[in-house]
Formats: structure tokens, C-alpha cells, sequence
């Protein structure tokens, strides 16, 4: 279909008025032939139709003023005149696809449409505007981003919003929020403190832990072996004699080689209770050391531990480790092994517990001991057989 | 849209004296699709040439035209033919501004159909846009309606700097739309906004809005407000539009009918991954061309983003 619009008739005049349609809508014309009769300013004026066709639409009535280049009339192309292809016409207005190549899909649809440029106003602020690993966090843990508060740049959510917001972890802007509430300054963590957080959340993400409860009797201690670091000593020395029995918690596990190293010198770590926090000095060789050698040791670290005179190499690569935490309360508890190694013994407070002996309730000292281990490479037999063993060398008299 | 673009040659033709026309049966003919019937007639032999079947020459003797300081308008039959003429227009046409310090510019535009659905045979429906927005010291152009064609090919003509101006081949006669034969350009470098919505960004160019503004009417029926940006000029690219409606929407779907690889799309993707990530509420979909030759015409509405592709990669970002 081909719109004909209303040309400037030769006047530079800006409109004319309809007088009469010549032709009507369903009506086959051809070229020249008389369309429709115009007044302008000057005359009338007669308009031949311009292409050969049926009339599909007449855009305006007698007595309608018509501006110059507003659509006039719409005329369909008859057959003969749509393939006329590559004949060049040089009409612009003909309806004539004339490529030599393929077929230019046609339509009379009118395209309805408004469209703009200029520049959308500055945005305002963005809901749930976040960097991409909190969204995923978010996502993950079903939190919607717009309940979390950004505090980024421009409100921007970040990681550490998403966690504050899961409540998964006290992040630093929460725990200013409590401080400030408490009318305090919140303490940066240092030195063994510092050590123990570290040392504990590397051992809590990586340990499969597993703790045995059980008691020595040690009523036939007498009063004499209570004295003087005595459970101490005796425990450093139950744990050296277990390490023969059940050597396999006497160990350094490496969970990226999938590797574990059996050793055969026993280097016992021992917890200390200092001011400053949770110390560790290690005691070497306790296998080899006579009791003398042994307290003399521990009593040497202990004061070290105590006036922080430590040094690195005091504190390193202890193959076994025991808490007496007993001194001062508690009956059992579940230790934390710390890797590379894979036991701990901690030893309860030490009491009268009413036992049973040939069929007669008596009241014997008992001592309360937690074993923790390793399970990704200390079985449970193992354990019980290292903790059994300990508890026989503790009843022993001496 | 064809008749704007005739309409368009014609009025600057009439308004400039240094406007020329040159190409291959631009003349007599009227060009191969009709984009300058009746120019010759009209403006005479001087101003509209005929030239021999030579790409490469057509666009050497606009490069020549220019520096002596007309304004030709040159047409490349189609865009399957334009690979003889890169020569010219890269080393020659691009950096002419360049080379003469700021002397001479280069004030042509090179006309070409772009894209298939047109039943052609092969190489007559290539859409290798990113081959010239790789090219520094071009603009490309493509417009998405007889509106946009007349206004756009108006300022292109009126550039002082080369641009390539690419003209959706299936569009050439699908719609018709009043066109006020008024002279008045639309700018350059900017994007046109179709449609505007909250849920989604969809940015398209050239033929391939008529199967986007398909989609959004069915994406409209399950509640999905989209907006639709039309890129307009493919380079430079008018980034802040697009990472305003970004930030506005958080999402991003970017459709082209040219292959995937190296696409233009994924120019914009990286433009928002650099300067709008945090906007982003799911990952960027592209929906393109596959990596692959256009096939022949039986296979061509396979090749061409459906409708069902832009609903479906909509919808994906809407999951994520």
C-alpha cells in the first residue's frame, strides 16, 4: 500500500481544502487518472492519481483543509504494479521492494511507538544494592538483602553485613553497638589471647572430636602422693606408659597428605592457667626423664609461663597434651584437641566418691578424666585402650 | 523505513550542496533496496554517481571526497560486502582526523543494510557490527525505526566524523510509521528508551527490538516490567544510560542478533560487571546469534533470537 500525500502545488502554498473526491475507497484506479478536485488561495485545482491501484483509504473529506505533505489518499498496487521489481522506477514513494536478493518482508502494521533520550533522573538509593559474594551469602542463607543494612559505601551490603545479619558470626559493628550500649571500650584480643582464638577455631573447623569419660581410683595414693605437683606427675607419668601401650595417640595427623606420623618420643604439652591467658609450655622426652627431672621441668615452665619469659621454641610441637584444669574445678569436661596432634587428657577435680568394693559401698578418692581425640585418625578402640591404660598406671601404689 | 531514509538524503541533499551520493546502482536504479530512488533525477548525475562493483573504491573515493571537503553518503549493497572496503575505512577513513592532527576530518557515511530475515542468499544477511565498533575513530549507527532512520541518518550526515550507518534489512518495509519530513536529526551516542520498567533491563539495537517488544508484550502478561533500551549508536556506547536503568532495575538481558563471541553485547556486559556490579541482582543474560555461520534462509528464523529465547533468559535473571 502507497500513501499519497498532498504536494505543494507550485505556489508555496501551505494547504488547500477538499472540494470533491473524483474516486472512492474500494474503487480500481490507474495513473492519471482524475482523483479529486483542491481549492487553494489562487484556484482549483485537479489531482490525477498518481499510482495504479485500488483505493484503500481517502484521509480527509470535502471541506477538510488539507496542510501540504499530510497524507492524502491510500492506495493498494495492483499485481502488475508490485513487480515491477528492478524495473528502478525512481519513484521514492513506489511500492517496490526491487532487491535483486531475497524477499524485504512487508506490512501496512502501523508502528505506534514513543520513545525518548534523555537521561533517566540520578537514581535514588538502590534496594538491596550489595556486592555479589553477600548476595550469593544471602541467597544461600535465605536472608532477603533488603532487611540487611549496607554498611558500605552509598549503603552498599557487604559480606560482613550479610553475616552480622544471619547473626553468624558477632561481626566488629555489633559488638561496637554493644559496647557502646554497656558504656565501655571493647578490648582488641592479644598475645596468648589472640593465640588461643586463632589456635581454637582452626582446631574447631578442623577436628572430628570425640571424649571418653572415666575415673582412677586413687585411694591407695596415700596422703604423700598428693603432694607437691603430685597428680601431675603421676598423670605425665600414666600418660608416657599409655604411649607404649596404645602408641597411636601419641601423634601428628596431616589432613591435607592424608598422612599421620606415629612418634615414639612422648612431648607433653601441659595447660597452663596465667593472667594473661591459656599457656602451653611443652615438657620433652617425658618418657626418658626420672620424676626429679620431671618436676624440676615442670616447675621451671610453669614460672616461665607465668613471667612470660617463654620463648618460641618452649611452647612448639607438642606430640600429646594434658589440662589438669582439676586444681581449680570441674569434674569432666570435653578438652579441644589441638592439630597436629590428636589427644588431650584433661584431668577433673579430685575427690571421696562412695564405690563399690566386693559388694561394700567405701569411700576412695577418685580422679575424673576426659579424653579427647581425633576420630579422623584415632579409632575408639584405640582411646579406651590408651585411657585404660592411664587409669592402671594411676591406681598402681606407686 | 526505507522512505525515510529517502526522505532523509533527500533533505539534506536538498539543505547541503556537498552532500553526494555514490554506491553501486544508487542512480538510475535507485539502490538496490530503494534507499535513493529518485535522488538521481532530482539532484542530477554530479551529486548521485553511480560506481562500478568495487567496495574498496567506493570507500577510498569517500575518503577522498571528504578530505576535499564534500560529504559523500556511499552505500555498500550489503553488509556481507563491506569486507573489501575495511581497508579504507580503517586505515584511512578511522584516523584521517588523527593523521592530519585535527586538520582534515573525515565527514562520510557508509550506508549498509545489516542482519538476515530476508530470505537472502549467503553473505547477504550479516550482522558483523563488532568487527567495525572494534575500530577507534568510527561511530556505528543503527536505527530501529523510520523515525530513528530519518533522524539518526540526518545526524550522521551531519557528523564531521565517519560513521558506518547500518540499516536493519527486515525492517526496511515491516512497519509504517508518520515520519515529519521535517529535517530535524535525533542525536548521536545516546540510547533511545522504548519502554520503560522496573523488573528488567533489556538492551537490543537494529531488527531485533521487533522480536524484544514482542517478548515484553508477553512478559507484560505474567506481570514483568521491563525496559527496553534501544543501543542506537553501538560505538561509542552510551553507558550511562544504560547503568542508570541498571541501577534502577538490577537485572540485565542484552539481545543481538550477531554471533555471541565477541559481540557487542559482551562489551556492555563488561561495562556493567566494571562500573554497576553492585547493582546487580543476578548474573547478565545474553541472548545472541549462535557462533556459527547465518544460515540459508530455511534455517535463518532458527539462527535470529526468537521471541521464546528473550521470555526464557528474562525469566532466568528474574530466578536468580
Amino acid at each position: 500500500m502507497t500513501t499519497f500525500k498532498l504536494p505543494d502545488l507550485g505556489e508555496g502554498l501551505a494547504e488547500a481544502e477538499i472540494v470533491t473526491w473524483h474516486v472512492g475507497v474500494g474503487d480500481t484506479v490507474s495513473v492519471d487518472q482524475p482523483m479529486v478536485s483542491v481549492e487553494t488561495a489562487k484556484a482549483v485545482v485537479d489531482l490525477p492519481v498518481p499510482f495504479s491501484g485500488v483505493v484503500e483509504r481517502l484521509h480527509a473529506g470535502p471541506g477538510d483543509i488539507v496542510p501540504t505533505g499530510a497524507p492524502l489518499i491510500d492506495v493498494a498496487p495492483t499485481v502488475a504494479a508490485s513487480t515491477a521489481a528492478g524495473a528502478g522506477r525512481p519513484d521514492a514513494t513506489a511500492a517496490n521492494s526491487a532487491t535483486v536478493v531475497g524477499t524485504v518482508p512487508s506490512s501496512d502494521e502501523e508502528l505506534i511507538e514513543t520513545f525518548s533520550y534523555a537521561r533517566p533522573p540520578a537514581a535514588a538509593p538502590v534496594r538491596g544494592r550489595a556486592v555479589p559474594v553477600a548476595r550469593a551469602l544471602a541467597k544461600r542463607l535465605g536472608l532477603e538483602l533488603d532487611s540487611v543494612t549496607g554498611s558500605g559505601p552509598g549503603g552498599l551490603i557487604t559480606l560482613d553485613d550479610v553475616l552480622a545479619s544471619a547473626n553468624v558470626s558477632a561481626s566488629p559493628p555489633a559488638i561496637a553497638k554493644m559496647a557502646a550500649q554497656a558504656h565501655t571500650e571493647p578490648t582488641p584480643l592479644r598475645g596468648s589471647r589472640r593465640a588461643m582464638a586463632h589456635t581454637m577455631t582452626l582446631a574447631r573447623d578442623q577436628i572430628a572430636l570425640s571424649t571418653v569419660c572415666d575415673d582412677a581410683d586413687i585411694e591407695v595414693w596415700g596422703k604423700a602422693g598428693r603432694q607437691g605437683g603430685g597428680y601431675t606427675l603421676r598423670l605425665m607419668r600414666a600418660l608416657a606408659r599409655a604411649c607404649i601401650v596404645e602408641p597411636a595417640l601419641n601423634a601428628w595427623y596431616d589432613a591435607n597428605e592424608n598422612a599421620r606420623l606415629v612418634l615414639k618420643h612422648v612431648d607433653l604439652g601441659v595447660a597452663v592457667d596465667t593472667p594473661g591467658g591459656l599457656i602451653v609450655p611443652v615438657l620433652r622426652n617425658i618418657q626418658a626423664k626420672s620424676p626429679d627431672e620431671l618436676r624440676a621441668a615442670l616447675a621451671t615452665q610453669k614460672e616461665a609461663a607465668h613471667q612470660r619469659a617463654l620463648t618460641g621454641e618452649d611452647l612448639r610441637d607438642f606430640t600429646l597434651m594434658l589440662s589438669n584444669f582439676g586444681t581449680l574445678a570441674g569434674r569432666y569436661g570435653i578438652p579441644q584437641v589441638v592439630p597436629p596432634a590428636v589427644a588431650i587428657l584433661g584431668a577433673g577435680k579430685v575427690r571421696p566418691d562412695a564405690v563399690v568394693v566386693d559388694g561394700r559401698v567405701e569411700a576412695h578418692l577418685r580422679m575424673p578424666l576426659s579424653l579427647s581425640f581425633d576420630h579422623r585418625c584415632v579409632t575408639g578402640g584405640e582411646a579406651c585402650r590408651f585411657l585404660a591404660a592411664v587409669i592402671a598406671d594411676l591406681e598402681s601404689a606407686e | 523505513m526505507i522512505e525515510a531514509i529517502a526522505m532523509a538524503h533527500a533533505w539534506e541533499m536538498q539543505a547541503d550542496p556537498n552532500v553526494v551520493v555514490i554506491g553501486q546502482d544508487v542512480g538510475a536504479n535507485g539502490g538496490v533496496f530503494r534507499a535513493t530512488a529518485g535522488l538521481q533525477q532530482r539532484f542530477g548525475t554530479d551529486r548521485v554517481q553511480d560506481t562500478p562493483l568495487a567496495e574498496a573504491m567506493i570507500a577510498g573515493m569517500s575518503v577522498g571526497m571528504a578530505a576535499q571537503g564534500l560529504k559523500p553518503v556511499a552505500e555498500i549493497q550489503f553488509m556481507g560486502f563491506i569486507y573489501p572496503a575495511l581497508d579504507q575505512i580503517i586505515n584511512h577513513m578511522s584516523r584521517m582526523r588523527y593523521r592530519t592532527r585535527g586538520r582534515l576530518s573525515c565527514p562520510v557515511v557508509i550506508r549498509t543494510p545489516h542482519g538476515g530475515g530476508i530470505h537472502a542468499p549467503e553473505h547477504h544477511s550479516e550482522s558483523t557490527e563488532s568487527l567495525l565498533c572494534h575500530v577507534p575513530g568510527i561511530r556505528v549507527v543503527i536505527p530501529s525505526s523510520p523515525a530513528r532512520a530519518y533522524g539518526l541518518l540526518l545526524a550522521a550526515i551531519r557528523d564531521p566524523d565517519p560513521v558506518v550507518f547500518l540499516e536493519p534489512a527486515r525492517l526496511y518495509r515491516a512497519v509504517r510509521q508518520e515520519v515529519a519530513d521535517d529535517g530535524r536529526a535525533l542525536p548521536l551516542d545516546v540510547c533511545f528508551t522504548l519502554r520503560e520498567g522496573g523488573d528488567v533491563t533489556i538492551v537490543t539495537w537494529g531488527a531485533m527490538t521487533a522480536e524484544v517488544l514482542r517478548a515484553v508484550t508477553e512478559l507484560d502478561k505474567e506481570g514483568v516490567s521491563a525496559e527496553v533500551l534501544d543501543l542506537a549508536t553501538l560505538s561509542p556506547i552510551d553507558s550511562g544510560t544504560i547503568l542508570a536503568s541498571v541501577a534502577k532495575t538490577g537485572r540485565l538481558v542484552i539481545v543481538h542478533e550477531a554471533a555471541r563471541n565477541v559481540g557487542v553485547g559482551a562489551e556492555i556486559a563488561a561495562l556493567v560487571a566494571e562500573h554497576g556490579l553492585y547493582d546487580l541482582q543476578a548474573p547478565i543474560q545474553r541472548v545472541a546469534g549462535y557462533d556459527t555461520v547465518m544460515p540459508l534462509f530455511r534455517l535463518e528464523q532458527e539462527y535470529i533470537p526468537s521471541v521464546r529465547r528473550i521470555v526464557d533468559a528474562v525469566q532466568a535473571t528474574l530466578a536468580a
